[in-house]
């Protein structure tokens, strides 16, 4: 038998209840089987009582009868009548009864001579036997008892003799009786049911006084004291067992209503408050009569009170914290957490309710450089000057988030291509109308848009819409633009989509894929005599046999973070070329290198890696982006560390972007590189082209050996070598061409490259 | 006097001892039988009869017996049977009375003879109330030469209440001269109902005052009478008729009927007193 965990307070009560019903029910079956015992033996007391009284009447009747016997033996008169029965009758039915002798007309008596025969004939009702019987003594009393008609008649007959020494017998007298009359109308009778007394006596039969005891029949009479005490046990056990009935189901319903329910409603409330349910107003909460439990209930309700200020203030802290958990500090808008929440539930969402769906993505053009220029504060303020901007422009209902950096994104819910572009259309009319001339920022700042739409029955590639979006937001920085582009639509044809997946699917693999990175070398040249210095590493990436240009795969690169990547790539492919053997020694490399892998613990080592080649190869970093630089003293400690391994150290690129003189003058610089669009200007005599002749020339006498790149007229060349520039780089004098004809044109021409 | 007499009789209990009953067949089954106490034989015996319906141990007539046997008299004391064999209770009233005054008479005479046959030949007869009207009723009849003298304590007559005596006498002797045998009920003596044979009521109606006056003064032996001077139950002017008969009469001061109590020792005094006088006396 497995006994259950736990039991309720009602079962408990209710066994205890039944318990003490069974205890009680016990206790009076107990009660009532000794009062049966008791009773039992009463009865057999009353019984014995009746049976002895029973026989105390016979005797008392008996003897009775025998003294009127003798009385009526000794009388004269009864003599006189044995004598001179002349006037017998009037001595039978009248002398005896006044004389006292027979005291009850029901008591008859007769006289018999010595022959035994009846002295005269009894009257009919009361006739008496002519003759006593034969076997009677003649000199002794006899008694018997005769059934006569259903009436049973006791004969008494004795002796008179005529003189005191009963000598002389004069005769018989014999008395009759009505036997269950004179026995029952004894007023002695109180044990016997006088109605139950009977004689057991056959018609006709006669019975001998001395054997009339055992023929008896009777029953006891039900003593009334006995009866009452019975009734009285039985009506006090009864009423007993009610009050305890009644008792008990008061108790049940009192324990119920004072124990049970308050302990359930406690429960409930402790379940409720387990559950985080709360009684809506506990201090209205019904008292409880039970001081302890009300106690409990009001320390409870007291409790409840507090954990729901608790619980209120946790509730508010939470969403607080979810709130800024999905919130970005700085502009106000849902960070890249809730983005990535908001998007999962949006898109679950879009598989029961079909719409289309745009989705935006923003970045801010020349955020770098702003902030490099004007410094992080400015560069906050018009974080949050642009993400305020969008929010206005955005619907009510949508929402702005912040991806990272610069880049913001949004995603539009029932809305069609043109109706996104509007919006995209807002943003940047808004955009354009604030005064970010007050944070003392001169240059413009604008945002690019990436617009991707999918429309209700294409949701099954709503997966791809952020892609898509990044795709059509590159296409919106390509210069000349109309920084808003709409992905498959109107700012690219399909072909370019197309490219552009080509191009983003190729940059991901090379990364992934060692020798997809393809490096070509373009010969730099020093002035004058046009010899060949040195070669530029310059990158291509070979997808399906076609050779991917730096300005398809760069833009990706840049936009997805992907140069440091992207660098490794380059030096993993620069170390096996150089390791080839392919390149004769002496042939110097420059390597471009992005300003923000030169921080990057992984390159540097790399670098330093590679720095064996240093003696056969000598190596130069052409340091591009400069302007992404954010820790300067860090990226000058790791140059510094370069050059002690033999680096040469360049700026690339200079005289483009925002690039100030300041990195110029930080950064350990032995070459700078003048970006082609500056070069070309060196073609034409004007005051740029003075300004730019003036600044190579101070550069030069700076101490920087200066690198003209892009040269592809003979006129920049001439005009380049007057400046007295050292190095010269343009299809003018070459193309870039693969290791193998490089290392082929090299060996044909049996050049060598100085060392 | 009382009290020597008291002390008389306390001194010579032993010989009141000396008695016997004796016993007769009166009629055919009807036995009676009578004491018998021995005195001395020089004084005469006493026959001593008891009242109405009464035995011979009536408390005055037993006292009496004793007192005249201490005195030296044998006392003869029978119990009438008045037809009851046997008979040794008084009887009552409402019984069936069969007899008459002639059994009465007759039994007396037969007990007379008894005493003469122990050799009495002076027989002095002294009765109580009904008792001596039977023994005066005796005397009237033939009465036994040995019986000497007559002594009557409370004589009555018998009385019959209201009723009117010579026309009940009439009425009871038609009835006996019809032969009807139905039990007549009737006052008799202190008896208010007297159920009786009509031949036994007629013997006893017929001793009206005046017969027994008349058997007084034809008595053929002294009469002697012992009256109670409170005795209610005479007729008025009983006393006075018996006064001018002339005989010896003492009436007891302050004595009822039955002379009971103190006075049952005046009868007895002058019981001896009047033996004394009949003893000293010559015979008629």
């Amino acid at each position: 038998m497995k006994w259950p965990d736990s039991v309720s307070i009602k079962q408990i009560a209710l066994a205890f209840i039944t318990g003490l019903m069974v205890l009680v029910s016990l206790i009076g079956g107990f009660a009532a089987y000794q009062t049966r015992a008791v009773t039992h033996s009463l009865e057999q007391q009353n019984l014995d009582a009746a049976k002895s009284e029973l026989s105390a009447a016979v005797q008392r009747l008996l003897s009775r009868t025998e003294e009127q016997a003798v009385k009526l033996a000794y009388w004269d008169e009864t003599r006189q009548q044995l004598v001179m029965p002349e006037y017998y009758t009037y001595w039978r039915d009248q002398r005896v009864y006044e004389s006292g002798m027979l005291n009850n007309r029901y008591v008859r008596t007769a006289l018999y001579d010595h022959s035994g025969l009846l002295l005269e004939p009894s009257p009919e009702k009361s006739s008496m036997p002519a003759r006593l019987p034969a076997s009677m003594l003649p000199h002794q009393n006899s008694g018997w008892l005769i059934d006569e008609a259903g009436a049973v008649a006791l004969y008494y007959a004795f002796p008179v003799y005529s003189d005191e020494q009963r000598q002389a017998l004069l005769g018989h007298g014999l008395i009759r009786l009505d036997f269950m009359p004179a026995l029952l109308q004894q007023d002695t009778l109180h044990f016997i049911d006088t109605s139950s007394v009977s004689l057991a006596l056959k018609p006709g039969e006669t019975l001998a006084v001395s054997d009339l005891f055992p023929r008896l029949r009777f029953s006891a009479r039900p003593d009334p004291e006995q009866l009452r005490f019975q009734t009285i046990l039985s009506r006090t056990l009864l009423a007993l067992f009610v009050l305890l009935v009644v008792t008990a189901l008061l108790v049940f319903l009192a324990y119920n209503r004072l124990l049970v329910r308050p302990l359930e409603r406690l429960s409930e409330l402790i379940d409720a408050m387990q559950h985080g349910r709360f009684s809506p107003n506990p201090s209205r909460s019904q008292t409880m009569r039970i001081s302890e439990l009300d106690n409990i209930r009001r320390s409870l309700y007291d409790y409840q009170l507090q954990l729901r200020e608790l619980h209120g203030s946790m509730e508010h802290q939470n969403r607080e914290f979810h709130t800024q958990a999905r919130q970005d500090a700085l502009t106000g808008c849902h960070n890249r957490r809730a983005y990535e929440e908001d998007w999962e539930n949006f898109r679950q969402e879009l598989k029961t309710a079909p719409q289309g769906v745009a989705f935006l993505l923003f970045d801010c053009d020349r955020f770098k450089t702003i902030n490099d220029t004007y410094g992080h504060a400015k560069g906050d303020r018009v974080l949050s000057i642009i993400a305020d901007a969008l929010v206005m422009a955005l619907r009510a209902n949508d929402r702005l988030y912040r991806l990272g950096g610069d880049e913001f994104a949004t995603f539009l819910s029932r809305t069609t291509p043109a109706q996104a572009k509007q919006i995209a259309q807002r943003c940047q009319s808004l955009l354009d109308a604030s005064a970010f001339s007050d944070l003392g920022i001169v240059e413009p700042v604008g945002i690019s848009i990436g617009i991707a739409f999918c429309a209700p029955d294409q949701l099954e590639q709503i997966d791809e819409l952020p892609k898509q979006a990044d795709i059509a937001m590159y296409t919106a920085k390509q210069p000349g633009r109309n920084r808003i582009a709409l992905y498959g639509e109107d700012t690219e044809r399909a072909s370019q989509t197309l490219v552009a997946s080509r191009e983003t699917s190729a940059l991901f693999q090379a990364l992934a894929t060692p020798g997809m990175v393809e490096m070509h070398y373009q010969s730099i040249h020093s002035l004058p005599g046009r010899k060949v210095d040195y070669y530029e590493a310059l990158a291509r990436i070979r997808y399906h046999g076609d050779l991917i240009m730096p300005d398809a795969f760069l833009p990706v690169v840049s936009s997805r973070r992907l140069e440091t990547e992207f660098d490794l790539a380059v030096l993993h492919q620069v170390d096996a070329d150089l390791s080839s053997g392919q390149l004769p020694a002496g042939c110097g490399i420059s390597i471009n290198l992005s300003a923000l892998s030169i921080s990057h613990p992984e390159i540097v080592s790399h670098l330093l890696e590679l720095s064996r080649h240093n003696a056969s190869h000598p190596l130069m970093l052409e340091i591009t982006e400069t302007s992404l630089i954010t820790q300067m003293a860090e990226v000058r400690t790791y140059l510094d560390l370069l050059r002690t391994v033999n680096y040469r150290i360049a700026m690339d690129d200079f005289g483009t972007g925002y690039s100030p003189l300041r990195y110029l003058v930080d950064l350990p610089v032995d070459v700078v590189k003048f970006d082609i669009s500056l070069v070309n200007k060196l073609g034409h005599d004007n005051r740029a082209g003075k300004v730019v002749a003036d600044f190579a020339r101070m550069m030069s006498d700076a101490g920087y050996s200066l690198v003209a790149e892009g040269v592809e007229t003979d006129v920049v060349l001439r005009k380049v070598e007057s400046l007295g520039i050292a190095h010269v780089q343009g299809y003018l004098l070459s193309l870039p061409v693969p290791l193998a004809e490089l290392a082929a044109s090299l060996a044909s021409q049996g050049t060598a490259c100085n060392v | 006097m009382r009290i020597y007499l008291l002390c008389l009789l306390i001194s010579f209990f032993p010989a009141a001892a000396h008695a016997e009953i004796a016993q007769q067949e009166m009629r055919p089954g009807i036995s009676a039988s009578a004491e018998y106490l021995v005195g001395e034989r020089s004084k005469p015996a006493v026959l001593l009869l008891h009242g109405f319906l009464q035995t011979r141990e009536f408390s005055t007539v037993a006292t009496l017996a004793r007192g005249l046997q201490d005195e030296g008299y044998s006392v003869l004391s029978p119990t009438l049977s008045l037809n009851i064999p046997n008979r040794t209770q008084s009887l009552a009233c409402e019984a069936v009375h069969k007899h008459n005054m002639e059994d009465d008479v007759a039994e007396i005479g037969r007990w007379v003879t008894w005493l003469k046959s122990r050799g009495h030949r002076s027989i002095v007869l002294v009765g109580h109330s009904f008792g001596s009207l039977q023994l005066l009723a005796y005397l009237s009849a033939k009465p036994d030469s040995a019986v000497k003298a007559y002594i009557g304590a409370s004589l009555i007559e018998a009385q019959i209440g209201t009723a009117n005596r010579p026309a009940l006498i009439a009425q009871l002797e038609n009835r006996v001269h019809g032969k009807q045998r139905a039990l007549v009920t009737q006052t008799l003596s202190f008896c208010k109902k007297y159920p009786s044979t009509p031949e036994g009521l007629l013997s006893y109606a017929r001793w009206d005052q005046a017969r027994v006056l008349a058997a007084l003064r034809q008595s053929p032996v002294g009469v002697n009478l012992i009256m109670g001077e409170e005795d209610n139950m005479l007729e008025r002017g009983w006393l006075k008729a018996l006064q001018h008969m002339q005989a010896p009469m003492v009436i007891v001061k302050g004595a009822s009927h039955f002379m009971d109590g103190a006075h049952e020792f005046d009868l007895l005094e002058h019981t001896l007193e009047s033996l004394e006088r009949i003893q000293q006396a010559p015979s008629r």
